[in-house]
């Protein structure tokens, strides 16, 4: 008797299984007739797009934003939190016509789960380059169909044109801070690495690729000149005080000379719209 | 005595649909209409409003699996613990969890170019026999080291577990700094575990393997009822130790295998569901096997519930909330343990 009771209950099992599998084939046919999108609910999991949609003039439609998402700062949008621990539930919650966010941010399950909800999602490759942000800044437009974005490109090429080359290229460190035991350095294939390049300098730990931990041998051998942090990492090691008590800092040019250069965490690795002003007040305080 | 074993599993069975019914409405997601009608308008209309949606496709599947994977877990740790005849041998402690995420990894990272060729159901199966491998391998290791002449030995068996522990979290912690697939990147999922990756292939996939494995595990109460006499005992009352032995093993591997495969390690649950329970029935394992998993069943989804609500927009991994629950617990057997040297 139980023999029969396993096996029917296997039976029923694989037969739901395939049933699913049927209604998935449908579910993906609508997904190709879906191809107007409608933009007057957005949620974007990305601050430069955010940024990018502010300065479309679309800030109102954004209902939802990510944790990165800091400019604006009078966006009224829920904030979502960071984008890795994010639900597919609390984005549906805000009922949205159009998700954005960028292809490295968003993982694969919630990618599926959105995609399946019939929400148009739309997946920007960022790449931290002035072209790269150029075509992010051209494909939110394309997807808003607003036209009025040229003048945004040229703002970025004209301001960064305005960059002279430094006599000496100064070696700029940027260290990522959460408190004095958290401390990353920034490789190559970063936005700061980009950044750094964009305002004429060198960036110091160019040996390195992505984020790495600091070591206070690694800091003594790239002897940065200029020390960068977003206002934030710096508040959190106890302004440049604090700096200097980290092992090793102050044996290097940019300890001695308390050469320690902050600015806002979007503003600077952001690579959105504003990333024109970014490199010329990176530029600035780097002289 | 048996008046009193229905009034519990009666009681347990409502706390379950009570349980059901608060998880069905409470989300980030408020739902515009009732639910039997965005059912009905799925069911006339075969196409997804965002209600429906986040109804048929999110929660219910990822409460059905926290239903599976609580009883799974609790079924599992309460045969384990009838095995080794020590309230500490649950899937987590003595590594098997740890085994089955291990081989999950290897699968996730190694086996990525045959995956994504293959059905979701049949990737899905992959996933998880190879989890079940891996739990399997750990178990037969740290039996083997535990065990002589039919004795279990405690110490070893729980200081087998902090190797494979060890051994597996840096394996894992490796293979997610190396790898390229998203899905590995995510430590948290495999430290703590999550049921947001829900959905009706994994539903079906560990409801077929919990039910199988549960029907044959909840016939062995007799078996670990004997087994509590001794090895050689139970054999002269004509028990067949070795085939059962086997077969609690290899059902237990499966069945915590394929759970930890889609939901990454969930602690404590083996350990709590069955304790609790003893306190009141003592270890009887014809009562406990079924009523560790209305239990475990229970316990589970509302944690689940619970690390959906408590920091909405965002969830809480649900580990945090069962090691919650489960450390205190722990401490409260290890206290009981030092009272009897």
């Amino acid at each position: 008797m139980k023999k029969i009771l396993t096996i029917l209950t296997l039976a029923v099992a694989i037969a739901g299984c395939n049933k699913k599998e049927d209604k998935k084939n449908s579910a993906d046919g609508q997904d190709v007739r879906a191809t107007e999108i409608k933009t007057d609910r957005i949620v974007s999991l990305n601050g430069a797009i955010t940024e990018t949609l502010a300065s479309m003039d679309a800030s109102g439609n954004i209902v939802g934003r990510d944790v990165t998402s800091t400019f604006p700062a009078d966006l009224k949008a829920t904030n979502l939190g960071h984008v890795r621990s994010i639900t597919a539930e609390s984005i549906l919650a805000l009922k949205p016509t159009v998700v954005f966010g960028t292809t490295k941010d968003i993982n694969p399950n919630l990618n599926e789960q959105l995609k399946n909800a019939n929400i148009s999602l739309i997946l920007i490759n960022q790449e931290y380059t002035v072209d790269g942000t150029k075509k992010l800044i051209t494909d939110v437009a394309t997807t808003l169909k607003k036209d009025n974005f040229q003048p945004i490109l040229d703002n970025i090429s004209s301001k960064i044109a305005t960059v002279k080359p430094f006599v000496k290229k100064p070696k700029v460190l940027f260290i990522y801070a959460r408190g004095a035991g958290n401390l990353m350095v920034a490789g190559k294939e970063t936005p700061l690495h980009s950044m750094i390049e964009l305002a004429g300098a060198e960036n110091a730990a160019a040996d390195l690729t992505d984020f790495k931990p600091l070591t206070p041998e690694a800091l003594l051998t790239t002897n940065p000149d200029v020390i960068l942090m977003f206002d934030s990492g710096l508040k959190s090691l106890g302004g440049v005080e604090g700096l200097l008590k980290v092992e090793g800092i102050a044996a290097t040019n940019a300890g001695k000379n308390k050469k320690v250069v902050t600015m806002d965490g979007q503003l600077l690795s952001g690579f959105g719209p504003r990333l024109g002003e970014a490199v010329v007040e990176l530029h600035n305080k780097l002289q | 005595m048996k008046k009193k074993i229905a009034v519990y599993k009666i009681t347990f069975f409502l706390l379950l649909i009570v349980a059901l019914v608060t998880a069905l409405y409470l989300g980030a997601y408020d739902f515009s209409q009732s639910m039997i009608e965005i059912i009905g308008t799925y069911l006339r209309t075969g196409v997804h409003t965002p209600d429906s949606y986040v109804l048929i496709e999110l929660r219910i599947p990822r409460i059905l699996m926290a239903v599976l994977t609580g009883s799974a877990l609790a079924i599992s740790g309460t045969s384990l613990q009838g095995l080794f005849k020590n309230p500490l041998a649950s899937p987590d402690l003595i590594g098997i969890t740890s085994g089955a995420v291990l081989f999950a990894a290897l699968t996730i990272v190694f086996g990525s170019t045959v995956m994504h060729l293959l059905p979701p159901f049949f990737r899905y199966a992959l996933l998880s026999i190879m989890a079940f491998l891996g739990a399997l391998l750990t178990m037969l290791f740290v039996y083997k080291m535990a065990t002589s002449n039919g004795k279990t030995h405690i110490l070893i068996l729980l200081l087998s577990g902090v190797a494979i522990t060890a051994l597996t979290g840096a394996v894992t912690g490796f293979l997610t700094y190396i790898s390229t697939e998203e899905e590995l990147r995510n430590i948290t999922f495999w430290s703590l575990g999550s049921l947001a990756g829900s959905n009706w292939w994994k539903v079906c996939l560990v409801f077929i393997v919990v039910a199988f494995g549960s029907i044959q595990l909840l016939r062995k109460g007799k078996t670990l009822n004997a087994l509590m006499l001794g090895e050689k005992e139970a054999a002269h009352l004509g028990f067949d130790i070795e085939k059962n032995k086997r077969q609690i093993i290899v059902i237990s591997s499966l069945m915590v295998g394929s759970v930890v495969a889609f939901n990454g390690t969930i602690g404590f649950i083996g350990l709590v569901i069955p304790y609790i329970l003893r306190f009141v029935f003592n270890s009887n394992y014809n009562i406990l096997l079924p009523l560790s998993m209305l239990l475990g069943a229970v316990v589970l989804l509302v944690a689940d519930t619970i690390s959906r609500l408590i920091v909405i927009p965002a969830e809480l991994p649900i580990g945090i909330l069962t090691a919650i629950m489960g450390a205190p617990i722990f401490i409260s057997i290890l206290i009981n343990y030092k009272r009897k040297l």
